[in-house]
């Protein structure tokens, strides 16, 4: 596989873990003991996932992301790297953690405890939010190269 | 935290409260971690020198933390009200993200 599509693999499994994610929101707006089966498991779902974009991206950033970072820092947008990229680097952490959270909160008691419930939908938005902010980013550091490799050109 | 006329109806289980807790404290953790290895190269260092990178030693201890202080708060049957869990675990979140988006726009 080449490592653009390992690339590419980043965020299509960060999206699917933040509609994942959405559908968790959704089904503890109305949970009750017909539909806790699918809110579990999509909490789940989108815990794997995470897991799997974290494990994809990290791969690719420890093992390619250097080329990427010297072109960003000699570019026009060098922010790219050393704002966008270093927090979000740094932020995925943090939401691995959450993602993981998603399901142990789901498998408290959200049909009996309104406070479960309510920390499942916090969680979810959560991670639906920090997600957002990933795919932003993202598209930042892939902006910063291609300014960087268009001011090669000129 | 442990209070004894906490109305168990408004309490998660020991297992949620356990695990939002050390969420809680890990991702503050980890803010702080990023902001002690990007300003001291003998730390940046020395977690080079763990894994081979900075970032899989970071991750790998958040991962290690998370779980070993989930299993030892879930198993201390902490009381604590859901209110309070959920204010913990959303304050947590803003505030690290403050602290290592704050620290990297300086």
């Amino acid at each position: 596989m080449s490592k653009e599509m390992i690339l590419m693999l980043h965020p299509t499994f960060g999206v699917l873990a933040m509609i994942a994610a959405v559908w968790v929101f959704v089904e503890a707006l109305n949970a009750s003991d017909a539909n806790i089966g699918r809110l579990r498991n999509a909490s789940v779902l989108s815990a794997i996932l995470i897991w799997l974009a974290y494990i994809v991206g990290g791969y690719w950033y420890v093992i390619y992301y250097g080329g990427d970072k010297a072109l960003i820092k000699a570019g026009p947008w060098p922010f790219a790297h050393g704002f966008f990229m270093e927090t979000k680097e740094h932020l995925f952490l943090m939401l691995l953690l959450l993602g993981t959270f998603l399901p142990i909160a789901a498998y408290g008691d959200v049909v009996k405890k309104k406070v479960t419930r309510k920390l499942v939908l916090w969680t979810s938005a959560l991670v639906v939010l920090m997600g957002l902010s990933m795919e932003g980013a993202g598209a930042f550091i892939n902006m910063g190269v291609k300014v960087a490799l268009l001011a090669k050109q000129l | 935290m442990t209070t004894s006329n906490t109305n168990m109806a408004e309490t998660a289980s020991a297992r949620v409260t356990g695990y939002g807790i050390s969420y809680a404290i890990t991702s503050i953790l980890s803010a702080l971690l990023v902001v002690l290895k990007e300003s001291n190269e003998s730390v940046l260092n020395l977690m080079v020198s763990l894994t081979g990178h900075h970032w899989i030693t970071h991750g790998l201890l958040d991962v290690i933390l998370f779980v070993a202080l989930g299993a030892l708060l879930s198993s201390r049957n902490i009381t604590m009200s859901g209110n309070t869990l959920i204010s913990t675990v959303v304050g947590s979140t803003i505030l690290s993200g403050l602290i290592i988006a704050g620290f990297f726009l300086q």
